[in-house]
């Protein structure tokens, strides 16, 4: 039995949770063309970078992911090695989930860009505990994904009815470019934001192998993986 | 230790799997067909459609270089045959070619289609062995369309009424 669980906790943190960091990274900047329904790839614009930076600066600031266990140099370059792999597939993933929720172009793109900075800006002022800030990235990437997805691709969709009505109106004289995606799209998005979700709920603060303190504070994490390893 | 070859397992797997995404990005395939092509030209063992080149041929002997065009296109949808690229550029030529005037889109889309065909041969020389055809090499057929954009006095020089089309 122990060996199982020893077994099968491996294969999620080395196996499982890379899986899942680069699936959501692959599907963050899909798009389905709304008149050909041909794939659409974007890679992720310079200012998700940015954005995944600061985000995972909250992440090891908030003690959600502990860098000198991830990364130490009294571990095999083996584990290292692995580690360093996860840390850099949640990166792209990061950077690819706020590809999947920013407008393509135009200046709701720079709008949401700067709301995104804003937000993760003053965060790195506040306090927080890696589940407050589970909580907080859940909200901040629904928000996002409902702002993008529903409205305003409804507001731009070809029969847009009321909602549409109300935007050109108010909106006139304003160009505001939104590229036309198929309603495949937000699908996609939805899938690869649960994707990343799943990953930071898999994401120890400590990795398995050196998580020997019984205090895990991700309380998440403490279900999926409830005991640490013993080598 | 019996994490280790899961460990050297998820290495690989990451890795490889990271390598995938990236090529897909740079690739952008356009629909699960274009990933099923890009991953047989990657392999190697990518082959155009030999009887849409055939028909497209046809096509392009009665002159009808724009149903050629798009038959080759087919025939070839990853870009990636030197020769097909090289017909392609030539049915660009011979449709913008005029006795009085060329057509600039023409003859600019035949040049991205020669550039293409050049860089797509690794031996540097693309020689085509067709009797049909005047120009046999993909550095001729360049030539050609170069001084088709190009503007100079001799564009005023009445004799051009009797040029041949290659």
């Amino acid at each position: 039995m122990t060996h199982y669980a020893e077994r099968n906790r491996a294969l999620l943190h080395f196996i499982v949770l890379p899986t899942i960091l680069l699936t959501a990274g692959l599907l963050g900047g899909l798009r389905i063309d709304a008149q050909t329904r041909q794939f659409v790839f974007i890679a992720p614009p310079l200012v998700t970078l940015v954005l995944a930076i600061l985000l995972g600066s909250l992440f090891v600031r908030a003690g959600a992911i502990d860098l000198r266990r991830w990364l130490s140099i009294e571990q095999p370059t083996v584990t290292n090695l692995s580690q360093l792999l996860t840390l850099i597939a949640l990166f792209f993933a990061t950077a690819q989930a706020f590809n999947s929720v920013l407008p393509e172009s135009g200046l709701l793109h720079w709008m949401f860009s700067f709301f995104f900075l804003w937000t993760l800006w003053t965060n790195q002022f506040s306090n927080f505990n890696p589940q407050r800030l589970l909580k907080s990235i859940i909200v901040l990437f629904g928000t996002a994904f409902v702002l993008k997805h529903m409205l305003v691709s409804a507001l731009y969709a070809p029969d847009g009815g009321w909602l549409r009505t109300i935007a050109s109106t108010l909106l006139q004289g304003i160009a505001i470019d939104v590229p036309a995606v198929a309603p495949a799209t937000g699908y996609i998005s939805f899938f690869a934001l649960t994707l990343y979700v799943a990953g930071l709920l898999l994401m120890a603060p400590v990795p398995m192998q050196l998580d020997k303190s019984s205090g895990n504070e991700l309380a998440v994490r403490t279900e999926v993986l409830p005991e640490s390893s013993e080598e | 230790m019996k994490q280790k070859p899961i460990q050297i397992g998820g290495i690989i797997w990451t890795l490889a799997y990271a390598s995938l995404i990236v090529w897909i990005y740079a690739t952008e395939p356009r629909s699960f067909k274009d990933v099923a092509t890009n991953t047989k030209v990657a392999a190697g063992i990518y082959e155009i459609n030999q009887d849409k080149f055939n028909n497209a041929l046809t096509l392009f002997h009665r002159d009808e270089f724009r149903a050629a065009r798009d038959e080759w296109a087919r025939a070839d949808p990853a870009q990636s045959d030197p020769r097909t690229q090289f017909y392609i550029a030539y049915a660009f030529y011979r449709e913008g070619w005029g006795r009085v005037y060329h057509d600039d889109a023409l003859f600019k889309e035949g040049l991205t289609a020669v550039n293409l065909a050049i860089n797509l041969n690794p031996n540097g020389t693309l020689v085509i062995d067709d009797p049909n055809l005047q120009m046999h090499t993909a550095a001729e057929l360049k030539a050609e369309l170069e001084q088709g954009t190009e503007r100079s006095w001799k564009d005023l020089n009445p004799l051009k009424l009797f040029r041949q089309r290659k």
